[in-house]
């Protein structure tokens, strides 16, 4: 078992320096389940001809790189669809996280049915709410704007920023909080110094995955963005939509690799195990 | 609806309808009205009063039922297999730490920023037919794979991909709140790795893998472009049939009901979250 | 330049841009979701001409791909109809003006035999399905093959050598779903053809019934049905026109439907191979399509839209999708040069077949997912 042999690493802590063997095995898993498919469409980006049953690419060139690159309307996505993300993540998480702690701690009438009606967010097809959507941003005069998609794609964060959240609130220790409520803690205390702490690698997940999710979101900005916002998925998708030449793709993918690496050695810090656990003394 | 009996309720009722106000509100006001609108409108047309005729329609079709039972399956299929392999990893991470467990978890991180429509492409690149896996035993004097392409297993298979990183965040942030101390002190009293995963990680995880997953069900009702690209044709998933009935077939109402069909399997599956969070606010047993 | 100096910059930059749009011109939104060669066509052929023939109007080519894209701004623009409000949208260079559903009750389209167009009159008559597109350029379907595994002269040319071929070798065939690509769905379209007399013109857009449905595409899912075990993994059905061009470049099958002009782009950039060879069927050739260009009668600039619509039917604009798109023209060959139609007369036939759109196209797409697409028999 995998989980035996985790957890027997994790008993002997003292000896870190153990070859740590199932995380090699991991690791050889992934680099194939995961990297493999990665690496493949990298090296297309640098394919000019590229046919079965050769190995590598018959024809290799930067071609498509400078095609993708020069066009200006890629930076300016780029720069607009980061500015879009971060407002929506932002907000979100301004009014969501208080909501959150409320439905996971606060009674209040209506609570387990509001909680419940967030659902809809994501699991009503987007389709069905396209005319009555429409509608209501036409005559607030949103379509094509920057605040319109931001206001649509905020709506789309909600479930995230709500359910997840919630779930973190909930799994707080609470005799933790009791014990220092007894002695003589503030409630405000309280929260920032046990509450908060505790819950912070669930929210961070949470702000994670919004963050991307919202950079990837097309269908919301397509309906209120066009003609005049084009975020970054967007033109990526009409560059590898229905395209003949899968480089397009490839090449924006390589490009977006960057930012999306930094992310992810920022969750790691955040979420990393061994960082959180000192923060606990555990 | 879920009664949260409070033997400690922390807060008045105003404080706690304050906090969640904004978001309610945008809440109703851009999804509930528009969702009651188009739900009013599969059972109530003007002029002609009420009918449950689409509904009906749906039930009795063959065609429309096994398309519902196709992701039905898929989506417990793809749940089961997605915590399945997110959770070791995440174990792992979460009683490891040092570079390697720092490139794992980036690894296992990536998919979450490649969008749908590259999984299609780097799957059909790598598994397709005459993809990387084919040249490559092509060349070692293999015979080929049977390609997952086309196949009811093509996007199972990009689906776990696709979502593995969501399901191994909300784990790894769940196993955040398991101390190593308590694991540690299990261990001293002489408990497995089997008990101590049951009886003290699992009951401090439950709602992280409850919410993981829910969302898991949310996605994969709604799951287009995957089972799109990489499926067979027939049977569909309810993503793809939703979308062709409404736009190919122009036929919004009969649209309008498969997605209300949908919806309500989601929001069953949403009951048990609901419920688990309510379980929870009585306080940890 | 330091990074306030490169801000302030890019801030009259972006000022001087928005004034040039406000003071100027008239701005026309144009929307595509065709693939990137007609978006390319537009950005680079129509809109500097368009704008040098109109001092004062401006073309946007807006980029809307996928289709689902484009549908959800066509049903905004019918949600702007009941509010009275801007759609955004000007001019679709190709829609389906049956679609969405109500969107012609109400008004949402123009009628082009109404609109007063100079050049109405030179349109291809067999290609105005319905006087709310607007038929300007045309494609047609073929027979795509490996020439390497398949030698020119043992290519069948007709349908009835085509499905023997097909029987003959299992799994070297694939189409697409009808309804996610024309060249799938024009060859679903010959198939229900060949059941029914090779006769193209018994099917029309309001001449749809139930009863010769029936009859008719009862034998069509038939044929196809028989067909289904022979193809790529025993009955497999790629997602659109460009994944079955990429089984073709893959080598994964020997023979495929495809759209002329596609094929021919796919060639020239080195996606297909040199050796890929095309033939059309001689008995009846495979159905085409026009391209319908709509107008919403909301559009915010209606006159502008209209110009748009007369310049495509122009003869220096008809001529360009003859020479740079590789299309088929939209107005009759009457109205163009005849140097021209000698010049292509080989590669351009003088007409070719279609499918009506509409009543007839939804049954024969909803009719194969529930009657061709389950019958899969995996080994």
């Amino acid at each position: 078992m995998t989980d035996l042999a985790v957890l027997s690493g994790a008993g002997k802590r003292v000896r870190r320096a153990a070859v740590d063997w199932t995380g090699i095995a991991f690791l050889a898993g992934l680099a194939v389940v995961i990297l493999l498919p990665l690496i493949v469409t990298a090296v297309w980006a640098f394919a000019e001809v590229w046919r079965f049953p050769a190995i590598v690419p018959q024809r290799m060139g930067l071609g498509y790189w400078q095609d993708t690159l020069s066009r200006n309307d890629v930076w300016t996505a780029l720069w607009l669809s980061l500015g879009i993300t971060t407002t929506v993540t932002a907000i979100s998480a301004a009014i969501c996280f208080p909501a959150a702690y409320a439905f996971a701690r606060l009674d209040f009438p209506g609570r387990n049915l509001l909680f419940l009606a967030f659902l809809s967010v994501q699991a009503f097809p987007k389709f069905g709410l396209i005319v009555a959507t429409a509608t209501i941003f036409l005559t607030l005069h949103l379509v094509g704007t920057f605040w319109g998609v931001v206001l649509i794609q905020l709506v789309g964060t909600l479930l995230y920023m709500i359910w997840i959240p919630v779930s973190a609130f909930q799994g707080v220790d609470r005799r933790l909080e009791e014990a220092a409520r007894d002695v003589g803690a503030t409630p405000m205390r309280v929260f920032w110094s046990i509450t908060l702490p505790q819950a912070l690698p669930t929210l961070f997940a949470a702000i994670l995955i919004t963050f991307v999710s919202t950079f990837y979101e097309t269908d919301a900005a397509w309906l209120i963005g066009l003609p005049n916002v084009r975020t970054m998925p967007m033109v990526m998708i009409s560059f590898i939509n229905n395209a003949l030449e899968v480089q397009y793709g490839a090449v924006l993918f390589v490009f977006l690799w960057v930012p999306s690496f930094l992310l992810m050695l920022a969750a790691r810090r955040v979420m990393g195990a061994d960082a959180f656990a000192r923060g606990l003394g555990g | 609806m879920i009664t949260a009996s409070h033997p400690r309720a922390e807060g008045g009722g105003l404080s706690g309808l304050l906090l969640v106000a904004l978001p309610v509100a945008l809440l109703i006001w851009l999804v509930l009205w528009p969702v009651l609108q188009a739900v009013v409108g599969t059972v109530y047309f003007p002029g002609k009063g009420f009918s449950l005729s689409s509904y009906a329609f749906f039930f009795t079709d063959a065609y429309s039922l096994r398309n519902l039972w196709l992701t039905l399956w898929v989506t417990a299929l793809t749940s089961a297999l997605r915590v399945a392999v997110a959770m070791p990893i995440a174990l792992y991470l979460r009683f490891r730490s040092g570079s390697i467990a720092a490139l794992v978890q980036s690894l296992a991180l990536f998919p979450l920023f490649v969008p749908s429509v590259l999984v299609a492409y780097a799957f059909i690149r790598v598994l397709g037919p005459n993809g990387i896996v084919d040249t490559v035993l092509v060349a070692l004097g293999l015979p080929k794979l049977p390609t997952p392409y086309l196949t009811p297993a093509g996007p199972i298979i990009g689906l776990v991909w696709e979502r593995l990183p969501l399901t191994l965040l909300l784990l790894l942030s769940g196993l955040g709140r398991v101390s190593i101390a308590s694991v540690d002190a299990a261990r001293d009293l002489g408990a497995g790795g089997l008990t101590i995963f049951s009886r003290i990680i699992l009951p401090r995880i439950q709602s992280s893998i409850i919410v993981a997953l829910a969302f898991n069900v949310l996605g994969l009702f709604s799951a287009f472009t995957l089972p799109y690209l990489l499926g067979p044709a027939s049977p569909e998933m309810m993503g793809p049939y939703m979308q062709r009935t409404f736009s190919d077939n122009a036929d919004p109402l009969n649209a309008t009901t498969q997605a209300v069909i949908t919806f309500a399997f989601c929001a069953a599956f949403g009951l048990v979250y609901v419920r688990a969070i309510a379980r929870g606010r009585r306080g940890p047993a | 330049m330091n990074r306030r100096e490169f801000l302030m910059a890019s801030t009259v930059a972006g000022l001087a841009a928005s004034t040039r749009f406000a003071a100027a011109a008239t701005r026309i939104d144009m929307y595509t979701s065709s693939d990137a060669n007609v978006s390319d066509f537009y950005g680079n052929v129509v809109k500097p001409a368009f704008e040098a023939a109109n001092p004062g109007l401006e073309l946007n080519v807006v980029i809307a791909r996928p289709q689902a894209a484009l549908d959800a701004v066509v049903q905004r623009a019918l949600a702007a109809l009941s509010t009275k409000s801007d759609p955004q949208l000007d001019f679709i260079e190709q829609y389906e003006p049956t679609l969405p559903a109500g969107g012609i009750e109400a008004g949402l389209w123009t009628d082009f035999g109404k609109a007063g167009l100079k050049s109405y009159a030179a349109v291809n008559k067999l290609a105005i399905q319905t006087p709310y597109g607007l038929p300007y350029r045309g494609s047609q379907v073929l027979i795509a093959y490996d020439t390497t595994k398949l030698s020119k002269d043992k290519v069948p040319k007709t349908f009835p050598d085509l499905v023997a071929w097909i029987k003959a070798n299992p799994g070297e065939f694939i189409y697409n779903r009808p309804d996610k690509g024309g060249s799938g769905n024009n060859f679903v379209n010959r198939a229900v053809h060949e059941v029914s007399g090779r006769d193209p013109l018994k099917f029309t857009v309001d001449n749809y019934s139930q009863a010769t449905a029936d009859e008719v595409l009862g034998k069509t899912w038939a044929l196809l049905g028989d067909l289904a075990p022979s193809l790529y993994q025993g009955g497999a059905y790629t997602a659109g026109n460009t994944a079955s061009l990429q089984l073709l470049a893959q080598g994964a099958v020997t023979m495929i439907p495809a759209w002329s002009d596609q094929t021919l782009q796919a060639i020239a950039k080195g996606v297909l191979p040199e050796t890929t060879g095309l033939v059309q069927l001689t008995d009846l050739a495979l159905c085409g399509g026009f391209s319908q260009a709509v107008i919403p009668t909301n559009s915010a600039h209606f006159e502008g839209s209209l110009k748009l619509a007369d310049f495509l039917l122009s003869q220096e604009m008809q001529t360009a999708i003859i020479e740079k798109l590789g299309g088929f023209p939209g107005v009759d060959w009457s109205n163009l040069p005849q140097a021209l139609h000698d010049k292509y007369a080989d590669v351009i036939p003088s007409s070719i077949p279609t499918f009506p759109a509409g009543d007839w196209t939804k049954a024969v797409q909803d009719g194969w997912y529930r009657n061709v697409a389950p019958n899969i028999s995996r080994t």
